[in-house]
């Protein structure tokens, strides 16, 4: 009996397509690259390397914090959390990681991983790994500029966080924010699979799990989304804006 | 007990003799898709405790339904096939519950306590071999290790022997939490009670019913078996009038399934006293006249309800559902049962515990889990779960639902339970007009069989399986 995915969601799947010589077609590196006039086997002369690397399982970490700093990578497939342990040894969400996104890049102006990224689920990536930091800077400035334009991204995601805002608010802006990345990368805006844990989005919004079920059995009964299981449908996207408007401040 | 599904028409459906005769073969009555035979020992506590653990995880995880077993009785009704231990030995439920409750301990802590209990029920053996009072430190037990539901329409329910609860006793069990019940009788005409050894009087099954009513019970169930020895259609006839006169919200109606050499007692039903295969769809046929004279309305399988009853109303509304414990209206709960030979649904998996009271009680003792067997449902496990499921509810697969949900081509990936299907849509059990799988009101009555054809595991079972036969 073939397996057959069980629920599927449409969208633009990470291509496999490249080669030693040749970008994927959706690589997330290649406009960096190229941008800067670099082609792949440029790259391999300059001993950056640009591979596919996996499959992590669930639980498995792609670089754990203190690990010598020496790649970033795309994720092609699954899902990808970054964390830090306090000083009580309890862990803080950072963030979570998408297809077509990049980890390791607030280890870009360092010589070592500022945080553990571990993989969620069955997580593929694409690695864009360099010997020597030194060699970005100095020999590919454009393209470490360019990197950095991808880090600006990233911090933008972590506004959530500040400020003095309501659960419902929290919550709003994280499910609006997903969906935006899910759309950018081909897939439905309104339908996506939660593959974090409850505990995990809790954390990362700072929010009790008991809270985040609740707020979204809320929105469920008013008829904002509907949740099955780890599936997700956002039913009413203006509420949810309207209710994330002041977090994300667009 | 091991039963077989009747086959009753409500305005939906319809009672063809010709074709219960032809399609008179055994087959199981999905209660959980994979069925139990097709569990792996190779499942375990680890198992559970990682899908426990997995399940607490989702958004909004799934309330919950709790399942206790009680496997004692008093005294063997010969017709019964379940995994029972007679005993008048009150002091063995005491112990079995002391056992009970150590489960609990270890098993209640798996769920997160935001999920709240909306279900509970108690079935057996003879769940009110344990008296009231135990009843109660049982439901009490669970109710400080696990987050019971208050809204009024939670379903808190016990199967009961009438012949071994007073009144008085009725009145305890509403006040621990109970709110439905269901009632042995099968049937009340002596000669039939004498062949099962269970007398039961008319009078004091009527006495308790009256006293669920008068406690606060929301609805009553009484269980009534067709075919069994010495049953004829007048004594039949009586008994239906006099239950149906007592009004009971629900009717569950079994054919007896005579199969001496997998249930022993059985052996002590005499062939010859049985009715024939004829006679046996003749009282199927009288108690589908009477109750549908009644005003009972048939929701599937073995049941049936007033009109105003939930379950019918669910029925109605198309929000029915269907779990191990029978019809409900509670959507996707995950299931935790406890004691001996229980199922728990948790997630994508299915476990059930030992079957056989001394390695269950081993288990506990040693600090284990009971768990026997289980396993876990893949894609398309769970997708053909799913169809069975609406077949099972609402006699119908909605085939475009199914194909964008799950990304497939239904006529490609489902080529060999369509053609399966053909000589049920031949024999006019089934309708497939574009975009749906439909049972007509003849092939409602045997949704078992049209549910047999999307089951990827018949055929391959292994040796001892024995389903009883679907009329």
């Amino acid at each position: 009996m073939r397996e057959q995915p069980l629920k599927t969601l449409s969208g633009t799947p990470i291509a496999d397509d490249g080669d030693e010589f040749t970008f994927c077609s959706t690589c997330a590196f290649s406009a960096a690259c190229l941008s800067e006039g670099y082609d792949k086997s440029q790259l391999r002369d300059l001993h950056v390397l640009v591979e596919h690397v996996g499959p992590f399982r669930e639980g498995d970490h792609v670089f754990r914090e203190g690990d010598p700093f020496n790649a970033i990578a795309a994720v092609r497939a699954g899902t990808v959390k970054t964390y830090v342990n306090d000083a009580s040894g309890r862990e803080q969400v950072l963030g979570f990681f998408l297809p077509g996104e990049v980890i390791g890049l607030n280890a870009i102006a360092s010589s070592r991983y500022p945080c553990n990224a571990v993989a969620l689920d069955t997580v593929t990536l694409c690695r864009f790994s360099f010997p020597m930091m030194a060699t970005l800077a100095s020999r590919m400035p454009g393209l470490q500029r360019h990197l950095f334009n991808l880090l600006s991204q990233d911090i933008g995601k972590a506004s959530l966080l500040s400020g003095n805002f309501t659960a419902d608010e929290r919550l709003a802006a994280f499910l609006v924010t997903l969906s935006r990345r899910f759309a950018e990368r081909g897939f439905s805006p309104h339908r996506m699979r939660l593959t974090m844990a409850r505990t995990d989005i809790a954390n990362y919004l700072r929010l009790a799990p008991e809270t985040v079920s609740r707020v979204l059995r809320r929105l469920q009964d008013e008829g904002v989304l509907k949740v099955d299981r780890r599936d997700m449908e956002i039913l009413q996207p203006n509420v949810l804006d309207e209710l994330a408007h002041h977090v994300l401040r667009d | 007990m091991q039963t077989t599904s009747p086959v009753l028409p409500p305005r939906n459906w319809r009672f063809d003799a010709d074709l219960l005769r032809r399609y008179d073969r055994p087959g199981p009555r999905y209660t959980s898709y994979p069925t139990a035979p097709n569990f792996s020992e190779g499942f375990g506590e680890a198992d559970f405790r990682d899908i426990a653990r997995r399940s607490n995880e989702d958004p909004i995880p799934r309330q919950l339904s709790l399942y206790v077993h009680i496997p004692y009785c008093q005294s063997p009704c010969f017709y019964c096939g379940c995994n029972r231990v007679i005993t008048r030995d009150e002091a063995r439920g005491r112990i079995y519950l002391d056992r009970l409750q150590r489960e609990i301990a270890m098993v209640a802590p798996l769920f997160d306590r935001d999920r709240e209990v909306v279900q509970l029920h108690l079935g057996g053996g003879t769940p009110n071999f344990l008296a009231p009072r135990l009843l109660g430190e049982l439901v009490g037990s669970l109710g400080r290790q696990f987050s019971f539901s208050h809204a009024l329409d939670r379903d808190f329910s016990i199967e009961l022997d009438p012949r071994f609860v007073t009144p008085a006793d009725i009145e305890v069990l509403s006040a621990i939490g109970f709110n439905r019940t269901s009632l042995g009788v099968q049937d009340f005409d002596p000669a039939v009670q004498k062949a099962i050894n269970r007398e039961q009087g008319v009078d004091e099954t009527l006495a308790i019913i009256d006293a669920c009513r008068r406690f606060g019970m929301r609805s009553v169930n009484v269980d009534l078996i067709y075919g069994l020895p010495k049953q004829t259609l007048e004594g039949f006839a009586r008994t239906l009038d006099t239950v149906v006169a007592a009004r009971p919200d629900r009717l569950a109606i079994y054919g007896y399934a005579h199969m001496p050499r997998l249930f022993r007692a059985q052996k002590q039903i005499r062939d010859r006293d049985l009715p024939s295969a004829e006679g046996k769809l003749a009282l199927l046929e009288l108690a589908v006249q009477r109750l549908g004279d009644a005003g009972y309305e048939y929701i599937g399988m073995d049941h049936f309800a007033l009109p105003g009853d939930e379950l019918a109303r669910a029925q109605r509304e198309d929000s029915l559902h269907r779990n191990f414990m029978g019809y409900t209206t509670h959507a996707q709960t995950d299931l935790v049962g406890f004691g001996v030979s229980a199922i728990s649904h948790v997630g994508d998996s299915f476990t059930q515990n030992h079957r056989d009271l001394p390695s269950w009680e081993a288990a506990v003792d040693e600090g284990r889990l009971p768990i026997w067997r289980g396993l876990m449902l893949g894609n398309d496990d769970v997708l053909r779960a799913d169809l069975i499921q609406q077949l099972m509810c609402r006699g119908e697969i909605d085939v475009r639902r199914v194909e964008k949900a799950y990304g497939i081509c239904f006529g490609e990936y489902f080529s060999e339970s369509l053609a399966a299907l053909r000589p049920l849509q031949d024999d006019g059990l089934v309708q497939c007009p574009p975009g749906t799988i439909r049972a007509t009101p003849r092939g409602r009555a045997l949704l078992r069989i049209i549910a047999m054809c999307f089951d990827r595991y018949l055929g391959v079972q292994g040796e001892g399986v024995r389903y009883s036969r679907t009329i």
